[in-house]
């Protein structure tokens, strides 16, 4: 009944049924869920409709999808359920140059949107790694982060306005710009579980006249993480601000050669982008913390290529850790900054205790921590390691003040996590939003909230 | 006041079903719908305490009474600021300027209040007290509620508490004060959009003379305050103004003196009454459109006889309208029309002040937004009764 419906609605083409089709929809970058009862790939947001509609008729529950690539099972069916994907919505709606402005499909990858407007000088600021596939209706759906949101902000900075299909089938819009409540921002980083977003105005920004890339090696994590915390505190934000370990130095370079050390304990990766007038003003400011701080190092990176070269090994870096370990948990907390060379500590000991490796690739200006925990799935003692000081590092940064996801979203992974940074009162009061937008939690089910007795999710309280 | 005194009251309200008109430093009581007459007033200036002040990471944290100035003195101690650019700072409360959806002429610089939003602590209608975010200033942790509550007047919850990203002061600010041509405005304007170093804050003003800076002639001035650091400002001087010459701007005259003060001033203005005989309106829109929406609401009001003292925002469109009369009676006999009209003209403009008492006949909020329904059923469900300043926000909310 689901199947034929779906197909008479979208046409054959735009339905996944067969099991072997379905199977890659069960998984995330990371994380491994239940086949969905049927994929559709809609063209159109009449077609997203339809197909809720459809969904909702069969008592099927909703899951959309960009391009697959979170880590916390936020894509990821749990219950059957109809997937949308939004591959075949890829598409740059209109491109307004002089208001700096584009309304995009939500399929639409993420550097193909700055691809498009760079020859107006502009670009769109958020650049979470994996930008070269992950689209902006997912990046809209965790409220991506990136390198670059430590001075242009997340996501939700850059969202002017959204078209979204609720869990009737439905389309609604908002605007950043009118009055009344912010639904933008309750939507973006609600990880599909408010309403399914089928374009966006985002809001774009003007290519800086200068920017800089510099270098600076410290012979540990600790010295760095100091160096970062003081940068913080002497009030100094650059464009970016990030760290490798010396075993994700060493990665990173066996797969890209990019130019970053490997002999050192630790590494900054800083931008500054702004007018060329301040440059050499920021970079002796910068350098003199990173030298009080321990570092062994300075040095500019001199041209495009040069530039371009590490911050290709940057953004590769999570894929570069096959290369050292035939599987590993990447971890995403984020702590306060002035804290970050005791979490680093916390990680560094947690693995220690569990005999794991770690490695460090991460937004340190953000306080956005992403150790990397290295094992081989294939011994169980090493998977079981790795769940509990995973845990553990969510509890350390939970204990000093943070939070449990920093840019990749609750997801199904961390969601009995938001019980330990959240009241009972605190969710419920979130919960209060869904019985709005989803009262029968039909919306990507079993993410974000919490399972268990005095949940929300479970006992939904009707308006 | 504490918290918990805070959601006493409101638990009480909302079991007895009594209206609430939420007040902070009353600055902005010439927004929104009058309240009820039987509303109790509840004041949250009480909750004033600085909870956190966390330079070393660059955020604060401070109860929703805390005013602006307040909050403004605490961070200029670490060269620190939040551009939250409000009227009257020294009474203005953060908790209210966020409830209100204030946007200052800072934002396309630094972005909107709610851009540096990282937490917050709400009092709900029922008295149920909860936090959202925390003091990182990344987190993806369930639904952004702090900025839902931003804008909101009030309605969903009473903020509390508000956690703030912060940013380092400019180094050095200055002000130009500009005689503006009506030939040469078009021009000025365009310029002002392409400039390297693009101007913190840039206003069109006409009339406010008790108020801001610089002189008219008979057409108008435009008022620009550049941010930046000391190596960047006279660069950044030289080419605004030989910018604003090849516009055909006669004169540019740069004050490096009482430039904050000037700045602010310019901010009060935004709510300034002329006695009870004004009443001042805000529309938003695109840049490129903000000086016809000015004139287009200028010669309205000239149709209608009434003065116009119009402040345009160049930098993100915003026109201020403060439409005024010899007497509060003489506006009364016209203004009902007029506000007809002008939402006519800009279905979205909506009322930011005005003392005289046809205030609540007016149609303050302007448009209602297109997903109403949607934030209807967001406040039954967030204040069932309807205890929180009811009717006061756009569409009855
Ligand atoms: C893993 C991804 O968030 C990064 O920072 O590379």
């Amino acid at each position: 009944m689901l199947h034929e419906r779906l197909i008479d609605a979208l046409g054959a083409d735009a339905v996944k049924t067969a099991p072997e089709d379905l199977a890659v929809y069960a998984f995330d970058a990371y994380t491994t869920g239940r086949l969905p009862a049927a994929v559709v790939l809609p063209r159109s947001t009449q077609e997203v409709s339809a197909a809720v509609r459809i969904a909702r008729d069969c008592g099927e529950p909703i899951v959309p999808r960009g391009a697959g690539t979170g880590l916390c099972g936020g894509a990821v069916p749990t219950e059957g359920g109809v997937v949308i994907s939004f591959a075949r919505m890829n598409r740059v709606l209109a491109f307004d140059p002089a208001r700096r402005r584009a309304r995009v499909q939500p399929g639409l990858i993420n550097l193909d949107l700055s691809r498009h407007v760079a020859a107006s000088g502009l670009f769109y600021a958020p650049d979470p790694s994996s930008q070269k596939i992950s689209t902006i209706g997912g990046n809209v759906a965790t409220n991506a982060g990136g390198p670059h949101c430590l001075s242009y902000g997340t996501t939700v900075n850059h969202v002017l306005g959204l078209e979204v299909v609720d869990e009737r089938g439905d389309v609604f819009h908002t605007d950043v710009d009118e009055l009344g409540y912010d639904l933008t921002a309750a939507l973006v980083g609600s990880e599909g579980t408010l309403g399914i977003v089928t374009a966006a105005w985002v809001r774009l920004m003007r290519v800086p006249e200068a920017v800089r890339v510099w270098l600076a090696t410290f012979p540990d994590v600790e010295s760095a993480s100091d160096a970062v915390s003081a940068i913080v505190a002497a009030g100094i934000v650059p464009t970016a601000l990030e760290m490798m370990d010396r075993i994700a130095a060493q990665a990173v370079e066996a797969a890209f050669h990019a130019g970053y050390p490997t002999d050192c304990g630790a590494v900054l990766l800083i931008e500054n982008a702004g007018f060329e007038d301040d440059m050499n003003a920021c970079e002796s400011a910068l350098a003199r913390i990173a030298r009080e701080r321990g570092a062994t190092s300075w040095r500019t990176a001199r041209t495009q290529a040069e530039r371009d070269a590490l911050w290709a090994g940057r953004k590769g870096a999570a894929g570069a850790m096959g290369r050292i370990s035939p599987n590993y948990y990447l971890q995403d907390v984020c702590v306060r900054r002035s804290t970050l060379p005791k979490a680093l500590h916390a990680v560094d000991e947690i693995a220690r205790t569990y005999g794991i490796t770690v490695a460090n690739v991460f937004h340190a200006g953000d306080g956005n921590l992403h150790p990397m925990l290295c094992y081989d799935k294939r011994d169980r003692t090493q998977v079981q390691a790795v769940i509990e000081s995973g845990n553990e590092i969510l509890r350390a940064a939970i204990a000093l003040g943070g939070t449990v996801s920093g840019e990749h979203g609750i997801g199904f992974e961390k969601r009995e996590a938001m019980t330990e940074v959240y009241s009972t009162a605190d969710l419920a009061t979130m919960a209060r939003v869904r019985d709005v937008f989803d009262p029968a939690r039909a919306l990507n089910p079993e993410k974000i909230f919490p399972s268990g007795a005095a949940c929300p999710e479970v006992k939904p309280q009707r308006p | 006041m504490t918290i918990d005194e805070l959601s006493a009251s409101l638990a009480d309200a909302h079991r007895d079903r009594t209206p609430v008109t939420i007040v902070g430093g009353d600055t902005l009581r010439g927004m929104g719908r009058p309240p009820l007459a039987d509303a109790i007033p509840l004041s949250v200036r009480g909750l004033d305490a600085i909870v956190e002040d966390a330079p070393a990471d660059l955020t604060i944290a401070v109860q929703g009474g805390v005013t602006l100035r307040a909050l403004a003195q605490t961070l200029a101690r670490h060269g620190t600021q939040v551009p939250f650019d409000a009227p009257l700072p020294g009474e203005a409360t953060v908790g209210g300027t966020l409830a209100a959806g204030w946007l200052g002429p800072r934002r396309h610089l630094y972005g909107r209040p709610r851009d540096v939003a990282i937490g917050s602590t709400i009092v709900l209608a029922d008295g149920t007290v909860a936090r959202a975010g925390g003091m990182v200033v990344k987190n993806v942790s369930g639904y952004d509620m702090s900025r839902l509550y931003i804008g909101s007047f009030g309605t969903l919850g009473v903020l509390a508490r508000i956690n703030l990203k912060t940013i380092a002061a400019p180094e050095r600010t200055r002000l130009f004060a500009i005689r503006l041509p009506e030939h040469t405005r078009a021009r000025a304007f365009a310029v002002l959009a392409s400039l390297r170093v693009v101007p913190a804050a840039a206003w069109w003003v006409q009339g406010y003379k008790a108020q801001i800076d610089g002189d008219d002639g008979a057409e108008g001035r435009m008022l620009v305050f550049l941010e930046c650091s000391d190596a960047v400002l006279e660069g950044a001087t030289r080419e605004l103004r030989s910018a604003l010459g090849r516009a055909g701007v006669p004169e540019t005259r740069v004050i490096d003196t009482g430039t904050r003060e000037s700045f602010e001033r310019a901010i009060d203005a935004y709510v300034a009454n002329v006695g009870e005989r004004s009443i001042t309106y805000r529309m938003h829109g695109f840049v490129d459109e903000a000086e016809a929406r000015a004139l287009g609401a200028i010669a309205l009001a000239r149709q209608f006889e009434l003065r116009a003292d119009t402040i345009v925002d160049a930098m993100n469109g915003d026109v201020i309208l403060r439409v005024s009369d010899l007497d509060a009676r003489a506006l009364g006999a016209k203004i009902e029309m007029f506000d007809d009209a002008l939402h006519d003209l800009a279905p979205s403009a909506f009322v930011i002040a005005g003392a005289h008492p046809s205030r609540a006949l007016l149609q303050v909020w302007g448009a209602a937004p297109a997903a109403l329904e949607r934030m209807r059923a967001l406040k039954a469900r967030f204040d069932p009764h309807g205890i929180l300043n009811p009717g006061r926000f756009v569409g009855g909310l």
